[in-house]
């Protein structure tokens, strides 16, 4: 990579990156709602999630709002900066720069 | 509290303000105060905003709802933890490319207009003042077991929540948004570092956590009721059961427990003070980067409260017999404040050293989350307010000057308003008074702020009217419903309308959208588009920071060459 200082996005690019981020987190968030909405839907339909043992006598509800879940947000928040890093890796800064659409160093346009 | 508790406290307290007052911002530009120069890094921002976030209610909170609720108080730190993950998909990186200095400054600019930042201003004082009250609470709490005497005639509580205000109120006037950044960088690192000594004592003294969980379900939850004496609690859940520890149902029902998760996990995006601190990150992948480590944080924190507050339910019972100190705060080896669960569990264990390292911890979660909360109200009043509309010539040492000034008023009204809420008047009525009056805070910035800033971000077609109207809507519902929930007896709705997120914010994201859609978005979004959501600004701070590290490192070479 060079050290070229004067880089800068087309409207084009953007819009294509801005929609690719959009679905990017759209998606993640249903699988965060649904992750969390499981909860209280196994609690009050399925005997086992509250009344069983499993490690160390805890029941499995009690181990997902214990550890399991901090665990999920985690995962899914990593892979969620890696797919919208990637995106934004690829898709944008390709573009020469022109003396028309320098930006300021807060990376707003002049 | 003995020589080594109150030693220990006053050595915690101390690092804090060193940290601040070394890391003062040395010039007196606007950008040095509230945005430490826009040149935090990943690490120290991630423990920053942790330092911002978790507080009483984290620390003191959490815990205290498990110790009363068992698994329905986990629900707390569930919500906490996952507001984060909104943050990260939604609003992170765009809000740091965009490059403001508040929430209200980010609605203004994004939306061109002046009155829509005059809303915002006032929605964000209304979050941060119903957040400041809690935190003064907590500190009221804390000092009045710990301490147990007042100063000046004032009570033991009113002490607590006076002499923590003061301190919290001179260090972000001195030290601005770069000395708070390392001051909250520091309380946080203390804050866990309490939990973590507190969690390892217990289990080094034999706490099995699995065990305690299966023995304390095995007996129906009991609370201290209004005469006194122990009351066992139904199961919102299943009614023909009593409520236990180990199982959902004590406090929420199904729909209860999501509306909690959805008020708390909506409301850490519209924070005003968590948010800030996104635009003190030097790129906006940084502020990305920097929330995957918050949620790591936050994960490790709250499944540690989660467990502490668990140890507490086991192990307090059993000691009231040997420690008489404990008849008084307890009745039938029950506690009488939740919120003691993590103090009493201190002393149990590290005897008053202990119970000082718990105090430090509550009081350094008070204070940092404070002192995020003041700077957020300076931003506002100071930069949204006095620097845009009472005095526009003004000059960057009178805009720091303002930002000061209302620093300490804010912190006045924070300490005024806490003195007014005894927190023995509300216990019995909620699982933790402390994580209580937080969520009140999460309604309104999930329902009144988040809507709107995320359409903002997401929706071109967003305009200055729809989003007035979208803030406007969010807090009136907000507020309505938490107000009529206060005073609603159990049930669906009672859960509902006490976390009212769920519905408040659906209305707030459709009122925008429909308003939106018959007035004329503003002329510029394709260039706020480019700020955005491109990633120029981001390489070009890359680039930049690439050739001043490589500029040092050849003049270093030059110097060695020379010598």
């Amino acid at each position: 990579m060079d050290d070229d200082v004067a880089t800068t996005d087309t409207v084009a690019e953007v819009d294509a990156t801005f929609r690719t981020l959009r679905r990017v987190a759209v998606g993640y968030f249903v699988v965060f709602v649904l992750g969390v909405a499981a909860f209280p839907v196994l609690s009050l339909t399925l005997d086992w999630w509250s009344q069983a043992r499993l490690l160390g006598g805890m029941s499995p509800g009690f181990l997902v709002a214990a550890f399991g879940l901090y665990v999920f947000f985690a995962v899914l928040g990593l892979a969620a900066a890696r797919l919208s890093s990637a995106v934004e890796h690829r898709m944008l800064g390709d573009t020469p720069a022109t003396d028309d659409d320098l930006f300021l160093d807060d990376g707003r346009a002049p | 509290m003995t020589g080594a508790g109150a030693a220990g406290l006053v050595v915690a307290l101390a690092a804090v303000a060193t940290v601040a007052v070394v890391m003062r911002p040395r010039g007196a530009s606007t950008v040095d105060f509230y945005l430490a120069g826009r040149r935090v890094g990943v690490v120290t921002n991630s423990w920053a905003i942790c330092g911002d976030y978790f507080s009483a209610a984290s620390f003191l909170g959490v815990a205290a709802a498990v110790y009363a609720t068992g698994l329905d108080g986990a629900w707390y730190a569930v919500g906490f933890a996952a507001g984060f993950v909104p943050v990260l998909l939604f609003v992170a990186a765009p809000l740091r490319r965009f490059g403001e200095f508040s929430i209200p400054d980010f609605l203004g600019r994004r939306l061109g207009s002046e009155r829509v930042r005059l809303v915002a201003v006032g929605v964000v004082q209304l979050i941060i003042l119903t957040y400041l009250v809690p935190q003064t609470v907590g500190s009221g709490i804390t000092w009045e077991l710990l301490v147990g005497d007042g100063v000046l005639g004032m009570s033991a509580y009113a002490t607590g929540v006076v002499a923590s205000t003061a301190v919290v109120a001179t260090l972000v006037a001195f030290g601005g948004m770069r000395g708070t950044t390392w001051a909250q960088a520091v309380q946080f690192l203390l804050l866990l570092g309490a939990l973590v000594w507190l969690a390892a004592t217990v289990v080094g003294a034999g706490f099995h956590y699995g065990d305690a969980v299966q023995h304390i379900s095995t007996v129906p939850l009991e609370a201290p009721g209004a005469d006194g004496a122990l009351e066992p609690e139904q199961s919102a859940l299943h009614p023909d059961r009593p409520a236990v520890f180990g199982e959902p149902g004590a406090t929420y029902g199904g729909l209860g427990q999501l509306a909690l998760i959805v008020t708390l996990a909506m409301g850490t995006a519209g924070l005003p003070h968590v948010m800030n601190r996104y635009f003190t990150a030097p790129t906006g992948a940084a502020a990305r980067t920097t929330t995957v480590w918050v949620l790591c944080l936050a994960g490790l924190f709250y499944s540690l409260a989660v467990m502490v507050g668990t140890a507490a339910r086991e192990l307090i019972p059993g000691a009231v017999d040997d420690n008489p100190w404990l008849a008084d705060l307890t009745v039938d080896g029950v506690l009488l404040v939740p919120e003691h669960a993590l103090p009493v569990l201190g002393r149990l264990f590290g005897g008053e050293a202990g119970l000082g390292v718990v105090a430090a911890g509550a009081l350094v979660a008070v204070m940092s989350t404070v002192a995020g909360l003041l700077l957020a109200a300076a931003t506002s009043w100071g930069h949204d307010v006095y620097e845009r509309h009472l005095n526009p010539r003004a000059t960057q040492r009178q805009a720091v000057l303002a930002g000061r000034v209302t620093t300490l008023v804010t912190a006045c009204a924070a300490a005024g308003l806490g003195l007014l809420m005894r927190p023995d008047t509300m216990v019995g009525a909620t699982p933790s008074v402390v994580a209580t009056m937080v969520t009140w805070a999460f309604a309104v910035a999930g329902s009144a702020l988040t809507p709107v800033f995320v359409l903002a971000i997401w929706w071109q077609r967003t305009t200055a009217t729809g989003a007035v109207w979208g803030m406007a809507v969010g807090a009136v519902v907000s507020v309505g419903m938490f107000t009529a929930g206060a005073v609603s007896s159990g049930g669906l709705l009672h859960d509902v309308l006490v976390t009212p997120t769920l519905v408040a914010a659906p209305l707030a994201a459709s009122v925008t959208v429909l308003v939106s859609r018959r007035t004329t978005p503003p002329p510029d979004v394709e260039r706020s588009w480019l700020i955005m959501h491109g990633t120029a600004a981001d390489r070009r701070a890359e680039r930049l920071a690439r050739l001043v590290v490589a500029e040092d490192r050849r003049r270093r070479e030059v110097r060695r060459a020379r010598r």
